[in-house]
């Protein structure tokens, strides 16, 4: 006879991690009809950046949405890149596979971390359409593939339905994916917004949209320029833990501490490495597997005692000040910008990271007014936008816990003469890191790590700064202007009925005018 | 059609016209030298507003408040002042009158206007008038209401026409807004008797007082307007003729005499023009309260706490005007003029006035002793 413990665990099983994900959507961003809508658009779009840009190609990006037989929360999604495309046999693992990928395992700054986007996109589509994605791609080959992809969710596997091939001289990839339970909106959440606060953020990428209703937006790249590849990079010293030193002395092949310390981690010379050893009265001459905790903390603290170069920027890709400047005048074309690229810093894991930020003020800056009509993407809300984004990707969604926010929220704007409830201000602020610590697996929010929100309220200070600087240049000149008016306007006033009340011929006012206010008449 | 002016209005109007040419000529020069236009005009505020005890009225003090165009904020009053003027300029050299509310409908089509509100329009025509010691009747600006009435033996020439005051109906002859370019053609009277409410006017008028007392007798409709003011003053300096008040007797039938004897605070720019210092108040007091044993109101507060306030007054600075403020404080009773009908409609005339006048000239009327 069965025991009661056997009928449960008779219902045992291991889940595949497509499993859970199809059990926890929201996780991956996808809640809410709007969200999902973006989310799957967010997802695609980063894809075919991210594969544009390794293969040192300037990003062009189609994005079209379409109603699907008129029904209101029915959509097909098409995003097609000129990236390198995707050889036929990786095709099944890369839209069908959760965390597999090319990026989970380089620490290396790119858009996409974990591997588990597009396939969730693809997951997305299949349990709300029922419909496979379609994949069409060529390496430029002269062959192109189609191909309709759908997942296994029980073995976490891509399963191909469809696939043909034929002739065309074509390089890229298109994804097309159908899905229902999902909303279009020009809203604040909606994708107009993500791909627009893309365009600012990726001033080298063209996107082209074409919206449910037939709208066409193309926003133009402001650069001509491919970003460097980033590359992998070690930990630094400044921000790591005993417990991350004493992994790496696991999984070295150096035979000694200092050994350890100069190959494992960026910027320790061997004199330096000897030098933390001395500070710390460890003997660089021993074994790492032989290292403490104890003595992996001295050496952590030691560190903090001498002089190191900063972390090496060459994994990481800021956007650069110039080029924000671009973006942001190429798509808000504002009165005023101001951008900064901060130095690179570190945070907890010894991982560096680069806090971008630019202020625009004036013209579409800002969150849209009420009838301004050439920047209908928020509704009637006015006041100061604040967009966030972590490797130039939008952060659209949970801004409220965001530590971006936290540091735009910390700063005092009245004294920097700005009324944030109603200047026609954009807040940008671009986190650049290997390893953004984002809040959850749907990455729209960056965690409070307290060097990332002093670094960020730091370069929002400076920005705040000029454009205060600005602001009251701005203010003097308007008051020039109004003086000189108000004395245009009534000193030929008095005058001529001066010179009524005498009898007398009308003064010249020239020299006075020009010397009480400052104005030459011809 | 214009009428012809009289001699008194050509006088009024070169003055009035020299005086604003003086004013655009200093402007001229000022901009031909490169230089911003200042204009010092007296100050009005309270701080300025003292009493001259040599003149017994209010005048101001020394203190300017001086007006810059090379201001940004002053420019555009001063802009407004001179169209003020050239309006008033306008309407001297027609022979025509303005209201002041006229005055603040014409500044809508001006370039530097409109005003706010008729105090802002009238604030400038009180700059002029304070700046030029002119007064607005002089620059063709009037008041909206006519004075009050007089009734007697004289006789006004307005322009072409003349007029007899016991011939002009039996309200008398009404006062005019332009009372100044009035000439005084001819004048039996030997004395004003002038009196709160109309009511004891025409009493006085009915009761034959003016031929009685040789008198003018004028109706000042409680507070005495400014050409009612500008009469009695006329009067008073042309003529010769002392000048008497009869009002309630109460703090503001007090005031009402009081204002015509000194002149009022907020009108201190313009005091020497108003004020009578001569005049006379022969009652009612609080002594003829308590003599003629008049029917009486017992003092509201508001007039017990204005009595008070009478009695810190400079202008009431006087044994006289101490003693009856302090006695209608100390009887707590107020009477109007008109209570003396208790003896008969006729006893003011027949009893109260001879008695008065007689205290105040020491001649007597009517036969009485």
């Amino acid at each position: 006879m069965k025991s009661l413990a056997d009928e449960i665990f008779a219902e045992f099983r291991e889940h595949s991690v497509s499993e859970f994900f199809r059990r926890n959507a929201a996780m991956l961003g996808y809640t809410g009809k709007i969200r999902s809508l973006t989310t799957i658009v967010h997802e695609a779009v980063t894809n075919a950046i991210d594969a544009a840009e390794e293969a040192g190609i300037l990003p062009k990006v189609n994005v079209i949405i379409k109603r699907v037989n008129d029904e209101p929360e029915h959509f097909k999604v098409i995003i097609e890149d000129n990236a390198s495309g995707i050889p036929e046999q990786y095709i099944p693992d890369v839209f069908g596979k959760m965390l597999a990928g090319t990026k989970l395992h380089r620490a290396m700054q790119q858009r996409g971390q974990q591997g588990i986007g597009i396939s969730g996109c693809v997951m997305f589509g299949q349990i709300t359409s029922g419909k496979p994605t379609t994949v069409i791609t060529s390496t430029g080959n002269g062959e192109v593939i189609r191909a309709d992809v759908m997942i296994d969710v029980d073995r976490n596997q891509g399963k191909i339905l469809n696939k043909e091939k034929f002739k065309e001289k074509w390089r890229g990839t298109r994804v097309e994916i159908e899905a229902k339970e999902v909303a279009y909106m020009r809203s604040r959440y909606g994708p107009f917004n993500y791909l627009r606060m893309t365009a600012i953020a990726n001033p080298h990428v063209k996107i082209t949209f074409v919206e449910p209703d037939g709208t066409l937006t193309v926003f133009e790249n402001a650069v001509n320029k491919v970003p460097e590849r980033p590359r992998p990079m070690p930990l630094h010293p400044w921000g790591i833990m005993s417990d991350d030193l004493l992994v790496l002395a696991k999984r070295t092949k150096a035979r000694t501490v200092s050994g350890l310390l100069s190959t494992e981690l960026s910027r320790v010379s061997k004199q330096k490495a000897e030098e933390v050893c001395r500070l710390a009265g460890v003997s660089p001459e021993k074994k790492p597997s032989e290292l403490t905790w104890e003595e992996a903390e001295k050496i952590v603290s030691a560190f903090k005692q001498v002089k190191l170069l900063a972390p090496p920027t060459s994994g990481l890709r800021p956007i650069g000040a110039a080029d924000l400047e671009n973006g942001m005048r190429q798509i808000l074309n504002p009165d005023f910008v101001y951008t900064v690229t901060r130095p690179p810093k570190v945070y907890r894991g010894g991982l560096p990271f680069i806090v971008e930020v630019g202020i625009a003020y004036g013209g579409n800056a800002g969150k849209a007014p009420e009838g301004k009509g050439d920047n209908e993407t928020m509704e009637g809300e006015v006041g100061m936008d604040l967009i966030r984004f972590a490797n130039r990707a939008p952060l659209i969604f949970d801004q409220g816990g965001c530590a971006i926010t936290a540091a735009a929220r910390s700063i005092d704007w009245r004294r920097y003469g700005v009324d944030i409830t109603n200047a026609p201000l954009t807040l940008f602020v671009n986190i650049s890191s290997a390893y953004v610590p984002y809040t959850s697996a749907g990455k729209q929010s960056i965690a409070d790590e307290p060097e990332i929100i002093n670094e960020t309220r730091t370069a929002i200070m400076e920005a705040a700064r000029e454009l205060k600087k600005f602001l009251y240049r701005r203010l003097k000149a308007k008051e020039r202007q109004e003086r000189a008016g108000i004395f245009e306007k009534f000193l030929p006033v008095v005058a001529r009925k001066a010179a009524r009340l005498a009898g007398v011929e009308e003064p010249d006012i020239k020299p006075l005018l020009k010397k009480i206010a400052g104005v030459e008449h011809d | 059609m214009t009428r012809e002016a009289t001699s008194l209005e050509i006088k009024h109007r070169q003055r009035a016209l020299k005086a604003l040419a003086e004013l655009g000529m200093k402007i001229v020069e000022d901009i031909k030298n490169g230089q911003p236009p200042k204009l010092k005009i007296p100050s009005r505020s309270t701080s300025n507003i003292i009493y001259d005890k040599k003149n017994r009225y209010f005048v101001l003090g020394p203190h300017y408040g001086v007006r810059s165009a090379g201001s940004m904020k002053q420019i555009k009053k001063i802009a407004q002042l001179l169209c003020t003027a050239d309006f008033a300029r306008e309407l001297i050299e027609s022979g025509k009158f303005a209201t002041l509310r006229e005055m603040y409908y014409t500044a809508e089509g001006w370039e530097v206007g409109p005003f706010h509100d008729q105090s802002e329009s009238d604030a400038i025509i009180e700059d002029l008038e304070a700046t030029f010691g002119l007064k607005r009747e002089s620059l063709g600006l009037t008041p909206e209401e006519d004075g009050a009435a007089v009734y007697g033996q004289i006789v006004f020439r307005e322009g072409d026409v003349t007029i007899d005051a016991t011939k002009a109906g039996r309200g008398g002859y009404t006062i005019p807004p332009t009372i100044d370019d009035v000439e005084f053609v001819k004048c039996k009277a030997k004395r004003i008797i002038a009196v709160e409410t109309m009511g004891m006017y025409h009493r006085l008028i009915q009761e034959e007082a003016w031929k009685k007392f040789d008198a003018l007798i004028v109706g000042l409709k409680g507070q005495a307007a400014r050409a009612t003011r500008r009469f009695l003053k006329r009067a008073n300096e042309e003529l010769g003729l002392p000048v008497y008040l009869n009002c309630d007797g109460d703090p503001f039938g007090y005031h009402i005499g009081m204002v015509i004897i000194s002149g009022s605070a907020n009108l201190a720019y313009i005091n020497h023009e108003l004020a009578v210092p001569d005049a006379k108040y022969i009652g009612v007091t609080a002594s003829d309260i308590v003599n003629y044993k008049l029917p009486t109101d017992k003092l509201r507060e508001l007039d017990i706490a204005r009595l008070k306030q009478l009695l810190k007054d400079p202008r009431y600075n006087t044994e006289f005007w101490q003693y009856e403020i302090k006695k209608m404080l100390e009887i707590g009773r107020k009477a109007e003029q008109q209570a003396f009908a208790k003896y008969g409609l006729a006893y003011v005339v027949n009893e109260y006035l001879p008695a008065k006048l007689k205290e105040v000239e020491g001649q007597q009327f009517l036969g009485k002793v």
